[in-house]
C-alpha cells in the first residue's frame, strides 16, 4: 500500500475549479516532485492533502486512512506536516517559538522538545544562532531554514515542501536542496512542489507534471529529465 | 541656491503658514486665553507692562517662534558651523515674521478702517485681529511681529546649539547608567537582586501601596482609580481577544453590559423584585458574559479582521438598543435604566468607596495573573500564531475554531467581572453606560498602552481614564488637550507607552539591517 493515495481529487475555490481530477502517489520513503506552471494547481494539491482546502470530490488517504473527513489540525497528528509556500513563518515570535509550535500537535516533555532541537540544530546551524531572535529579522534563507525545522518539530512521516527554492540566492538552493535530501535519508517521505524543476528532479525519485489542474505527465525523475516536452517547457532548453 | 538657505525658506515658509492658519482659525485667541487660565492671570493685570491676554499671546508666539529656531537649528545641526547653524534660525525666524507680519499688518489696517473681516472669516472678530498686533496699531503690531519671531527664533536656535554641542542629555543619561550600573554592581545589591527577597520586598512594597492608597485618596479619587481599575479589567480582556488572538472585536462593550445588567437586574428591588446577593451575583454575571461570548462567537468564526469589527461592532449596538427599547422595557427598565442596584457586604458591612477599590484592585491582580499564566502558555501561543497567520497555524496542527471560542469567551469573562464591579458601585445601570465609545476607549487603552502587554494596558488605561481627570483643571479645553497629548504619544511611541518587547521592532527602522545575517554567509 503507498504512503499516500490521492484519487481523483476535484477543488474548488468558490467556482473556480482548481484541481480537475488529481491522482497521484507517493511511496514511503520516496522524493516525489510536482512539478509544473504557475497556477497549474501545486499549491492547492498540497492544501488539499493537508485539508485546508478541501476537494469536493474524489478521496486521499495515508496509509489506508482516509483523510478527506479529518480536520486540518488531525491531519498533522497523523504524521503529515507542511512547508507553506512563501515560507509562512510566525515573524513577531522568535525562533525559539515557531519551532515550539511546530511542535504543537504533539506536546513534547523538555527531554524530547531537547533532543528535537538538537536535530534541528545538526541540519541548521544557523538556527541555533538565532534561537532568542525574532523571526522576522531572520534572512530569506535563514527563514526558509526555520520553516522546514519547524515542519520536522511535529515529526512528520510525510512532509509537503511548497517551493522552498522561492526567492533564494542559488548558492542557498543548492544547501537547501542537500538539506531536503538529508532529512530524507533520515526516513522522511517528501512531497515536493517546485517551479525550479531541474534542482526538483535532481534530487527526486519520480515526478509528476501539472498543467491546469490536472496531471499531464508522470514518470521517473530521469525519464522527465529527459522528456523533449518537459525539457522545453520547464528546463528551458531549446 | 545654496542647500541651508533653501531649506532655511522652507521652514519659515512653513511655520508662517502654519502660523496664519492658527490665526485664521482663532487660535492664537482661544491659546491666549489658555494660557492666561493657566498661569491665572487676572485680565487687568500687567505683566512687564503689558496687559495679561497681549502677554500671554506673547508667550504662546514665542513658543511657536522657539520651536522653528529649534526645528530649523537641529535639522542643521549635523556637520554645520555655529555661524550656519545660528544664521539659518535668524533666516528662518525672519521668513516667519516676514509673512506673518505681513498678513497682520493687512488684517490690522483693514480692520482698522472698518472692515468687519469675520464676515468673511468667522474667526477672524476685531479682538482677534488686535490681539495678534499685541494690541498696537497696524504697522507698529507687525514689527514686533517680525522683531519677536526672529528673535526667538534665533534663541531656539542658539538653545539647540548649546544643548547638541555640549550633549548634555547624552551626559546626564550616561552619569545615571553608570551610577546605577555601579550601585548594581556593588555585591550586596547584587546580590539582593538575584535572591528571591528582593521579588517579595518588591511585592510586598507594591501590596503596602495598593493597600494605603484607597485610604488616603479621598472619596472623588477613589472613584477615577475605581474607574481606571475597571478600565484596566476591561483592556486586559480585550487585550486578550485583541493583542493575543489578533481578532478585532468592536463590540466589546456588549459582554460589559450582560455583566452590568446581570447583577442589576438581580439585586435591584425593581423590575423584578430579586434581591439576590451579590457574591451570588458575581459568578452568575460571570458566566452570563461569557455564554454570549460563545455564542457570538459562533457565527463570526470563518470572519477575520475588517468583517469581524464589523459584526462585533453591530452586536454591541444590538445589546445596548435592546438593552433602551420599549418592549423589553419589562425586562431591562428601559431607557431609565435600573436603580438601586445592591452592593456586595462584608461581616454585615456594605461596601463603601474604600472597599470597592479594594475589590477591583483585587479583581484586576486577578485578572493580570490569569493572562499572564494564558500568554505563556500552549494556548497563549496558539493564539499568537492564529494572529500572525491563521492559515499556517492550521497547518501547525493548531484547533483554530476552539482557540477563537476560546478568546472570545475569557475576554468576555474579564468584561462581565468588570461590568458587576461598574453595576454595582454605581448602583445603577443604564443604556447609555453601555454605548459604542466603551469599547473605543478600552480599544484606544490598549493600543495606546501597547498592544499585547500588561503593564501596557495598565498604562493606557490611566492615561485615557485618569489623564482626563487630571486636565479637568482646564475646564474646557480638556478634550482639546487630551487630543494632542494622544497625538504627542502615538508621535514619540508609536508602538505604545509599554509595548510588549516583540512589538517594539515593528516601528523601528534602521536598526534592523544590524540584526540580519548574512544570506551568502549561511551554508
Amino acid at each position: 500500500m503507498a504512503m499516500l493515495e490521492v484519487t481523483n481529487i476535484h477543488t474548488y475555490y468558490g467556482n473556480i475549479h482548481a484541481l480537475k481530477g488529481i491522482s497521484l502517489t507517493v511511496e514511503q520513503g520516496e522524493i516525489v516532485t510536482l512539478i509544473g506552471a504557475n497556477g497549474a494547481g501545486k499549491t492547492t494539491t498540497l492544501s488539499s492533502i493537508c485539508g485546508l482546502t478541501k476537494p469536493r470530490q474524489g478521496t486521499i488517504t495515508l496509509e489506508g486512512r482516509d483523510l478527506t473527513p479529518t480536520r486540518p489540525h488531525d491531519i498533522v497528528s497523523l504524521g503529515v506536516s507542511m512547508v507553506p509556500e512563501g515560507r509562512g513563518i510566525f515573524a513577531r515570535l522568535t525562533v525559539a517559538e515557531n519551532l515550539d509550535l511546530g511542535a504543537y500537535s504533539r506536546t513534547p516533555n523538555r527531554q524530547e522538545a531537547e533532543k528535537d532541537l538538537g536535530e534541528i540544530f545538526s541540519l541548521f546551524p544557523r538556527l541555533k544562532e538565532r534561537y532568542r531572535q525574532v523571526a522576522g529579522t531572520l534572512s530569506g534563507g535563514e527563514q526558509q531554514m526555520l520553516a522546514m525545522g519547524r515542519a520536522i518539530m511535529a515529526h512528520p512521516r510525510l512532509l509537503l515542501l511548497d517551493e522552498p527554492s522561492m526567492g533564494l540566492a542559488p548558492i542557498l538552493v543548492q544547501s537547501i536542496f542537500d538539506i531536503i535530501k538529508s532529512i530524507n535519508q533520515r526516513g522522511t517521505t517528501i512531497l515536493l512542489v517546485e517551479q525550479n524543476a531541474l534542482m526538483a528532479l535532481s534530487i527526486a525519485s519520480r515526478g509528476y507534471v501539472l498543467q491546469s489542474g490536472q496531471i499531464v505527465l508522470s514518470d521517473t525523475a530521469h525519464n522527465l529529465r529527459e522528456n523533449e516536452m518537459v525539457q522545453k517547457a520547464y528546463l528551458g532548453a531549446g | 541656491m545654496k542647500p541651508q538657505i533653501k531649506s532655511s525658506l522652507n521652514a519659515g515658509l512653513t511655520f508662517g503658514i502654519v502660523t496664519l492658519f492658527l490665526y485664521l482659525i482663532g487660535f492664537t485667541t482661544t491659546a491666549s486665553q489658555i494660557i492666561q487660565n493657566l498661569l491665572k492671570l487676572e485680565p487687568e493685570s500687567k505683566v512687564l507692562g503689558m496687559d495679561a491676554l497681549p502677554f500671554s499671546f506673547a508667550l504662546f508666539l514665542g513658543l511657536i517662534g522657539l520651536w522653528a529656531g529649534a526645528r530649523q537649528a537641529r535639522a542643521m545641526h549635523k556637520g554645520q558651523s555655529v555661524g550656519v547653524v545660528l544664521g539659518s534660525a535668524v533666516l528662518t525666524g525672519l521668513v516667519h515674521g516676514l509673512i506673518v507680519a505681513l498678513v497682520a499688518y493687512v488684517t490690522g489696517s483693514l480692520n482698522a478702517s472698518g472692515v468687519k473681516l469675520n464676515t468673511y472669516l468667522s474667526q477672524l472678530l476685531p479682538a482677534s485681529v488686535q490681539l495678534f498686533l499685541f494690541d498696537q496699531p497696524p504697522a507698529t503690531g507687525a514689527f514686533l511681529q517680525l522683531g519677536f519671531l526672529t528673535l526667538t527664533s534665533f534663541l531656539g536656535g542658539a538653545l539647540v546649539y548649546g544643548l547638541m554641542a555640549s550633549d548634555i542629555f547624552g551626559r546626564l543619561a550616561a552619569a545615571w547608567r553608570s551610577l546605577w550600573s555601579r550601585v548594581n554592581d556593588l555585591p550586596a545589591v547584587a546580590k539582593f537582586r538575584a535572591s528571591p527577597a528582593f521579588n517579595y520586598v518588591a511585592y510586598g512594597l507594591a501590596a503596602v501601596f495598593l493597600l494605603l492608597l484607597p485610604l488616603r485618596a479621598g472619596q472623588y479619587w477613589n472613584y477615577t482609580l475605581g474607574t481606571v481599575g475597571i478600565y484596566v479589567l476591561l483592556g486586559l480582556g480585550l487585550n486578550i481577544v485583541v493583542g493575543l488572538a489578533g481578532l478585532l472585536n468592536l463590540g466589546y462593550v456588549a459582554f460589559f453590559a450582560i455583566g452590568a445588567y446581570t447583577v442589576s437586574l438581580l439585586t435591584a428591588p425593581s423590575p423584578h423584585g430579586l434581591v439576590w446577593d451579590f457574591w451570588l451575583v458575581l459568578p452568575i454575571g460571570i458566566l452570563a458574559a461569557t455564554l454570549v461570548g460563545i455564542l457570538l462567537v459562533v457565527p463570526v468564526l470563518r470572519m477575520r479582521g475588517d468583517y469581524l469589527a464589523i459584526v462585533t461592532l453591530g452586536f454591541g449596538e444590538i445589546i445596548r438598543i435592546l438593552s433602551k427599547s420599549d418592549a423589553l422595557t419589562w425586562l431591562t427598565g428601559g431607557p431609565k435604566g435600573v436603580n438601586n442596584v445592591g452592593g456586595p457586604a462584608l461581616f454585615g458591612r456594605t461596601f463603601d468607596d474604600v472597599g470597592y477599590l479594594y475589590l477591583i484592585f483585587l479583581s484586576v491582580l486577578l485578572a493580570i495573573f490569569v493572562t499572564r499564566r494564558l500568554q505563556n502558555s500552549r494556548v497563549g501561543r496558539a493564539w499568537e500564531s492564529m494572529r500572525e497567520d491563521e492559515t499556517v497555524s492550521r497547518a501547525m496542527g493548531i484547533n483554530i475554531l476552539r482557540h477563537k471560542v476560546l478568546a472570545f469567551a475569557i475576554g468576555a469573562a474579564f468584561a462581565g467581572l468588570g461590568g458587576v464591579l461598574f453595576a454595582a458601585r454605581n448602583q445603577f445601570t443604564g443604556p447609555e453606560d453601555h454605548n459604542m465609545m466603551v469599547s473605543i476607549n478600552v480599544l484606544s487603552a490598549v493600543i495606546v498602552g501597547g498592544m499585547g502587554s500588561i503593564p501596557g494596558v495598565i498604562a493606557g488605561a490611566f492615561v485615557l481614564k485618569g489623564l482626563p481627570e487630571i486636565l479637568r483643571e482646564l475646564e474646557n479645553y480638556r478634550v482639546l488637550a487630551f487630543a494632542a497629548l494622544l497625538v504627542v504619544m502615538m508621535l514619540v511611541r508609536p508602538s505604545g507607552i509599554l509595548p510588549a518587547s516583540r512589538r517594539k521592532f515593528e516601528f523601528q527602522s534602521g536598526d534592523e539591517s544590524s540584526n540580519r545575517g548574512g544570506e551568502g554567509s549561511a551554508k
